[in-house]
């Protein structure tokens, strides 16, 4: 008997979600398939890679990543190398330092370094907050008017701050909001159906449902993710129809397997190896799980994920 | 599994409002009664217009441009006696939203509204009733295969035929509503949709109560199957049941705020 295909078709699809603005803008979801299944319908969006830098300089950063850098003094100097990164689509900034149990930084100083690294590239912009809610809560929504006109995307409210960041980004200063669930389909939703009711757009939120590292309890990330985009699809449920941007270097560059030394673990070969591909095999997992967009920090986890994407759509 | 599908059934022309305003083709009324069951969270909205045999078509006409225009083109069940008027309906109706709904077909002498929605690529309520109430579910059933391959027979997908059991009242037939419920289930295991004039189940008691026996009906018949229902969105206790029925059904993913939406 001859194969027929059938093609899986939805009556649905992801929003697209433009983040920047001009020729290097880039555009998120628009699909009504699972990841890659290019067989059902031609892949609308393909997911985009950005590149993560922090405030912090390279402090802490592999030597690879270090080496990349090689010769940039200064914030705008080492976000201009990210954006010119092969394979990269966008840089994302995280405000580590913000972090009160951390350098906290105060606000100003903070967006002092966000004004200088958006002058520095012309590619799209990410910021990430310290992760401390009440901290972000203070500082997101003045990322958010610094930027005013760039188009940028805020990451991330959380059930805690929404309020606060939400409004910032997604009504007054009209920027992209990140909405940041931990692993949880029921509350990803429940903050995307909060921030609307706030007024926000729904075209302008993007999704963080998540990660954690391979090997690190991912097999539910991956599940949420399935579960979303089922819902999305299958169910048109418009309240989970977002896209998903997933920060995957901040989770793999923080586990043992990319942090131990060589000297250290001799028999598990170099450091930097370890690191990369702990990125990759969670941003390759993450992709095809869902996420919309991926950020990782190493040059070669860049260059090669993005040479899988294209691979495959 | 889709989300359990509400047809309004607020813009009827049995309200002295409606039918004043569907004569003077006055928007407001219609307009206002619309958007309480849209903001109340219908999909579908039904428009009966009665037996309109003197000017239904140009009603049926003004009443879809109107609603559709003013809504987002909103689905419809376009509900009449009169073909011709569903047709003209029909033939002004934006189907983004959806297929518009023939409202209604039986197995008896209004059968001919299935070959009608066959003609026009519609949804067709098919009543399993021929004349008065079926006697029992092999009644029933036969009636349902009798309309199920009149439809199919005419190329209808099975999923644009809604099977109706007749919902009865518990006021006089309280023996006859398991077999109601039966009914349903014996549609859904044969993957057919279904739907119905749920509340005639509490014609006749007091206001208080209709709500809780609308409630506690639509769940049942959820557990059974039953795809839709038209309804009084309007009624939130009926609403929130079904919006709850939906989340254990897995037909809409649980979040807090679930009843807001």
């Amino acid at each position: 008997m001859p194969f027929n295909q059938k093609p899986q078709k939805f009556n649905a699809q992801i929003n697209t979600v433009t983040i920047g603005s001009g020729e290097k803008a880039v555009t998120l979801g628009g699909g009504s398939t699972f990841p890659f299944y290019t067989f059902d319908a031609p892949a609308e969006n393909a997911p985009k890679v950005g590149v993560e830098i922090t405030d912090m300089g390279l402090e802490g950063m592999s030597a690879g990543i270090k080496a990349y850098y090689d010769g940039a003094a200064t914030m705008g100097e080492i976000a201009k190398k990210a954006s010119e990164m092969e394979g990269a689509d966008f840089v994302a900034l995280y405000l580590e330092g913000g972090d009160p149990n951390g350098a906290d930084k105060s606000v100003d100083e903070l967006i002092a370094i966000v004004n200088e690294v958006a002058a520095a590239v012309d590619c799209p912009l990410v910021v990430e907050g310290c992760k401390n809610v009440e901290k972000d809560a203070e500082l997101l929504p003045k990322v958010a008017e610094a930027l005013q006109g760039k188009n940028v995307l805020i990451l991330a409210e959380k059930e805690e701050n929404y309020k606060a960041i939400g409004a910032a980004a997604g009504l007054a200063y009209n920027q992209i909001v990140g909405a940041e669930s931990a692993v949880d389909i029921n509350l990803a939703k429940q903050l995307n159906v909060v921030t609307t009711q706030l007024g926000v757009d729904a075209k302008k939120i993007v999704m963080n449902v998540g990660t954690a590292c391979a090997g690190y309890g991912y097999e539910y990330v991956a599940s949420t993710m399935d579960r979303i985009k089922g819902a999305a699809l299958s169910q048109n449920d418009a309240m989970l129809q977002m896209p998903i941007i997933t920060p995957v270097a901040s989770e793999t560059w923080s586990v043992k397997e990319a942090m131990a030394s060589e000297a250290d673990m001799p028999e598990w070969g170099p450091q930097d190896e370890r690191g990369i591909d702990m990125e990759i095999m969670t941003a390759a997992a993450d992709l095809a799980a869902g996420s919309d967009a991926v950020i990782l920090r190493h040059p070669q986890s860049v260059a090669t994920i993005s040479k899988m994407i294209k691979e495959l759509v | 599994m889709a989300k359990f599908v509400t047809i309004g059934e607020r813009i009827h022309c049995i309200s002295p409002v409606i039918r004043e305003a569907m004569a003077t083709r006055n928007p407001e009324p219609i307009l206002k009664r619309a958007k309480e069951q849209l903001d109340a969270g219908a999909t579908y909205l039904d428009v009966n217009i009665g037996p309109a045999e003197n000017d239904g078509e140009d009603l049926m006409k003004w009443a879809v441009k109107l609603l559709q225009e003013n809504f987002d083109n909103v689905p419809l069940a376009l509900d009449t006696a009169n073909k011709k008027a569903i047709e003209a309906g029909i033939s002004v109706y934006n189907r983004a939203k959806g297929k518009p709904i023939v409202n209604s077909a039986d197995a008896g002498g209004r059968i001919e509204n299935i070959d009608l929605a066959a003609a026009n690529d519609a949804i067709v309520i098919a009543l399993c009733s021929a004349e008065g109430i079926p006697s029992d579910n092999d009644e029933r059933m036969m009636y349902c295969q009798n309309m199920l391959e009149r439809g199919m027979g005419l190329g209808m997908d099975p999923q644009d035929l809604w099977f109706d059991p007749l919902f009865l009242v518990v006021k006089g037939m309280q023996d006859k509503q398991m077999q109601v419920l039966e009914a349903i289930k014996m549609f859904s295991d044969m993957g057919l949709n279904s739907t119905g004039g749920l509340s005639n189940n509490s014609n006749g008691m007091p206001k208080h109560i209709r709500p809780i026996m609308d409630s506690a009906l639509v769940a049942m018949c959820m557990m059974q199957g039953l795809t839709s229902a038209i309804v009084n969105p309007c009624d939130l206790r009926l609403m929130e049941t079904i919006k709850s029925c939906d989340v254990f059904k897995d037909n809409t993913l649980y979040a807090d705020s679930y009843l807001e939406i």
